[in-house]
C-alpha cells in the first residue's frame, strides 16, 4: 500500500509509455508473425515466413548496409564531434553558450529542408559544381550525389549535435583537478588526454554513439534524397514495404530485426558505462 | 653557507587586476616542514600552485636547487602535490593510481614498480588495498593514497594543499601525527598550506604567515606565537586581548604605556616606538592573571562575567576609566581558580607574564578595538 502511494506519481508516465510505446511495440511484434492476403490485408494466421525471408542474403545485405551506415555515422560524428565538444568546454562561459547555441541552431529548421540544402550544394548543377566549373577546375560536374558516402555525410550532419552535446556533457563534468594531478605527476598533455580524459569520457562517447547510431538506422529520407536509392537501407525498405509493397507483416519483421540491433548497441553501451558510473559519482 | 632547496625571489602574481601575490621572497630549506598559514583568500594556495607550476608567475623567479624553474611546465618540475580533494583518478584502482607518475615518466619497470608500490603502501599503512577503487575508500584512506601517489616520485618537495580540511576533527588530529611521522621517515621537504593555526603551530618547523598576498612573518612556531611582527599576526595567531594605548616612555627593553588614566610598565621593546605615539598592546588571554587586591603593574578592571568551560575559566572584564564610555573589554583565561574568586561587579587587578605581551605599532585604519 505504502509502495503504491510512493509510486503513484509514476502512474501517468507509465500509462503514457504503455499507450505510446508499449502497445505499438506489441502490435509490431504480433504483426511480424502474421500473414497477408493478395491485397495486402493482414490475415490472422501464424507464420515464421517473414523471419525466414529477412534472413535471405538479399535482405541480409540491407541489414549490413544499415549497420555500416549507422556505425560509420557514429564514427564520423565522434571523430568530428569529440574535438568540437572538447574545445567548446574549454571556452570562456560567454563564448561557450554561443558555441552551444550554434550547434543547436540547425534544429530550428526542418531536417527535410536541410537535406534539400545538401542537394542544392552537392547536385550536378549544384553550387559546388558550378563554382568548380566556373573556375575551370573541372570540365564535367563531379558526381557527388547518389552515393553511399553522400548518405553518410547527410546522416552524420543531421545527427552530429547529439554526439557533441553528449561528449560535451561528459567533458564538462570532468574534475579539472584530475588533469592538474596528471600534469603534476609528470604526464604531458597528450598522456593526460589518453590516460585520464579519454577513459573518463567513455560514458559520453558511448552515449553519443548510441544516440547517433539508433536514429541513423532508421532515417530513410536522407538516403532517399541524397543516396537516390542506390543503396537500400532498413528505413527505406520498411517504408517501401508498408506504403508500396503493402506487406506490413514483412515490414514488421524488419522492424523487429532493427530493434534487436538497437538493443545490442544499448546493451554494449550500458556495459561500457556501468563500471564507470560508480566511480564517477564520487 | 648552505644553498636553500627552493628560493622564491620577488614573486608577483596577478589575476586580472587583482594583485594576488606581492613580492614574495623566502627560502625553503631541505628537509624542513614549512607551513603557509593565512586566512582564506590570502593567496597561500596560489603560491603553492606557482611552485608546482599549475599557475604561472608574472614577475620574479623560483629557484629549485639554484636553477630557475619558473618557465618549466608542471610535469617537468620535480615537485608533487597532494590536492585538497585528493584528485585520485576514479577509473584507476589504488595500485594504478600510485603507479601513474612512474608510468608516464617511464622511470621504472613494472617489476620495480611492484616493489615500490608495496613500499609506498607500507609507508602510509595501506597495504592490501591495491585493488580497491578510490570510491571504495574513506576520506582518510584516499588521503593516504594521494600521499603515496605523490611520494613514489621521490619529489624534491611535497606540496600539500589543506590536505586535512575535509576530515573530521579526530581523524585530523590523527593524520597530523601521521604526516609528521611520514615527513621524518622519508626526509622529504614538506610545504603545507593551511588556514588552521593549531595545525600550523603543531606540525611546522617554520611558518610563513601570509595575508593579502604578502608575507607578514616567517619564523618558528614559537617565535610567531610569542613575537608577532605586526598587528595582523598578533590578531591572527593565538588568542589575544588587543588594547590601543599611548606610548609614554620607550626605551630598548622597557616601555611605559597609558590606557586612559592608567599607566603600566611593560618589558617589551622589540619595535621602535616614540613617546607620544599611539600603539597596541597585545596580550595572550591565557597569560594573564587576576588579583582581588592591588598589585603593581596591573590594570584596574571591573569583573563583568565568569564562565566555566571544562578545564578553563573565562573571565570577562572591563577596564575602569573615569568616564563610562569606551571601556575596553579584556578576556582572561585561567586554568586554575587561584586565590581571587571574583563576582560580577567586583574590582579586579589584571597583570600578565612579561613574555605574554607585545607592544606593536598601531596601523592606520585598524578597527579591532573591543569595547564593552
Amino acid at each position: 500500500m505504502k509502495a503504491l502511494r510512493q509510486n503513484a506519481l509514476a502512474i501517468p508516465i507509465l500509462i503514457w509509455f504503455g499507450l505510446l510505446v508499449g502497445i505499438p511495440l506489441v502490435y509490431v511484434v504480433v504483426v511480424s508473425f502474421l500473414s497477408r492476403d493478395d491485397l495486402g490485408n493482414i490475415v490472422w494466421q501464424f507464420t515464421l515466413d517473414n523471419y525466414r525471408r529477412i534472413l535471405d542474403p538479399v535482405y541480409l545485405r540491407v541489414f549490413v548496409n544499415s549497420f555500416m551506415l549507422a556505425f560509420l555515422t557514429g564514427l564520423v560524428t565522434l571523430l568530428i564531434g569529440y574535438p568540437v565538444a572538447y574545445i567548446t568546454s574549454k571556452l570562456d562561459p560567454k563564448r561557450r553558450s554561443l558555441a552551444i547555441g550554434l550547434i543547436i541552431l540547425p534544429f530550428w529548421i526542418s531536417s527535410l529542408l536541410r537535406t534539400y540544402g545538401w542537394v542544392i550544394l552537392l547536385g550536378n548543377w549544384g553550387i559546388i559544381n558550378n563554382v568548380l566549373m566556373a573556375l575551370g577546375l573541372v570540365d564535367q560536374p563531379l558526381q557527388m550525389m547518389y552515393r553511399f558516402g553522400t548518405t553518410l555525410v547527410g546522416t552524420a550532419y543531421m545527427l552530429i549535435p547529439f554526439m557533441i552535446i553528449a561528449v560535451y556533457n561528459s567533458v564538462d563534468k570532468l574534475d579539472k583537478s584530475l588533469l592538474e594531478a596528471s600534469y603534476d605527476l609528470g604526464a604531458s598533455k597528450r598522456q593526460t588526454f589518453l590516460r585520464v580524459v579519454l577513459p573518463l569520457t567513455i560514458p559520453g562517447i558511448a552515449g553519443g554513439f548510441t544516440l547517433v547510431f539508433m536514429p541513423a538506422l532508421g532515417l530513410y529520407f536522407i538516403s532517399d534524397l541524397l543516396g537516390g536509392g542506390q543503396t537500400v537501407f532498413l528505413g527505406n525498405l520498411i517504408h517501401t514495404l508498408v506504403n508500396r509493397g503493402r506487406n506490413r507483416p514483412l515490414a514488421a519483421a524488419f522492424s523487429v530485426g532493427m530493434i534487436v540491433m538497437v538493443i545490442l548497441v544499448v546493451s554494449i553501451y550500458s556495459r561500457l558505462t556501468k563500471n564507470q558510473k560508480e566511480g564517477l559519482l564520487l | 653557507m648552505k644553498k636553500p632547496l627552493l628560493s622564491l625571489v620577488n614573486l608577483n602574481k596577478y589575476f586580472g587586476d587583482f594583485h594576488v601575490l606581492r613580492d614574495i621572497s623566502f627560502d625553503i630549506e631541505k628537509g624542513e616542514f614549512l607551513t603557509l598559514l593565512g586566512p582564506s583568500g590570502c593567496g597561500k594556495t596560489t603560491l603553492l600552485r606557482c611552485i608546482s607550476g599549475l599557475e604561472s608567475i608574472d614577475s620574479g623567479d623560483i629557484l629549485l636547487n639554484g636553477e630557475s624553474i619558473k618557465d618549466l611546465a608542471p610535469n617537468r618540475r620535480n615537485v608533487n602535490t597532494v590536492f585538497q580533494n585528493y584528485a585520485l583518478f576514479p577509473h584507476l584502482n589504488v595500485y594504478d593510481n600510485i603507479c601513474y607518475g612512474p608510468r608516464v615518466k617511464r622511470t621504472l619497470t613494472e617489476e620495480q614498480l611492484k616493489e615500490k608500490v608495496r613500499e609506498a603502501l607500507d609507508l602510509v599503512q595501506m597495504s592490501g588495498y591495491e585493488n580497491r577503487m578510490p570510491h571504495q575508500l574513506s576520506g582518510g584512506q584516499r588521503q593516504r593514497i594521494a600521499i603515496a601517489r605523490a611520494l613514489i616520485n621521490q619529489p624534491d618537495i611535497l606540496l600539500l594543499d589543506e590536505p586535512l580540511g575535509a576530515l573530521d576533527l579526530r581523524l585530523r588530529k590523527h593524520m597530523q601525527a601521521e604526516l609528521l611521522q611520514l615527513q621524518k621517515v622519508t626526509g622529504t621537504t614538506f610545504v603545507y598550506v593551511t588556514h588552521d593555526q593549531d595545525e600550523a603551530l603543531n606540525m611546522s618547523d617554520r611558518i610563513v604567515v601570509i595575508n593579502q598576498g604578502e608575507v607578514q612573518q616567517l619564523g618558528t612556531p614559537l617565535d610567531i606565537y610569542n613575537n608577532p611582527k605586526n598587528l595582523f599576526v598578533a590578531e591572527f595567531i593565538g588568542d589575544r586581548n588587543i588594547l590601543e594605548v599611548d606610548v609614554l616612555e620607550w626605551a630598548e627593553g622597557s616601555a611605559k604605556v597609558g590606557l586612559g588614566s592608567q599607566v603600566v610598565q611593560i618589558g617589551n621593546g622589540r619595535h621602535q616606538l616614540y613617546a607620544g605615539e599611539r600603539a597596541v598592546l597585545a596580550v595572550h588571554k591565557d597569560k594573564m592573571r587576576i588579583s582581588c587586591t592591588p598589585v603593581p603593574n596591573a590594570l584596574v578592571t571591573e569583573a563583568l562575567s565568569i564562565h566555566y568551560a571544562g578545564s578553563q575559566i573565562r573571565i570577562e572584564l572591563a577596564v575602569v576609566h573615569e568616564t563610562e564610555a569606551g571601556r575596553e573589554r579584556i578576556t582572561v583565561i585561567l586554568y586554575q581558580q587561584g586565590d581571587c574568586e571574583c563576582r560580577p561587579g567586583d574590582t579586579v587587578w589584571v597583570s600578565w607574564d612579561a613574555d605574554g605581551a607585545v607592544l606593536l605599532p598601531l596601523e592606520p585604519g585598524w578597527q579591532g578595538r573591543v569595547l564593552v
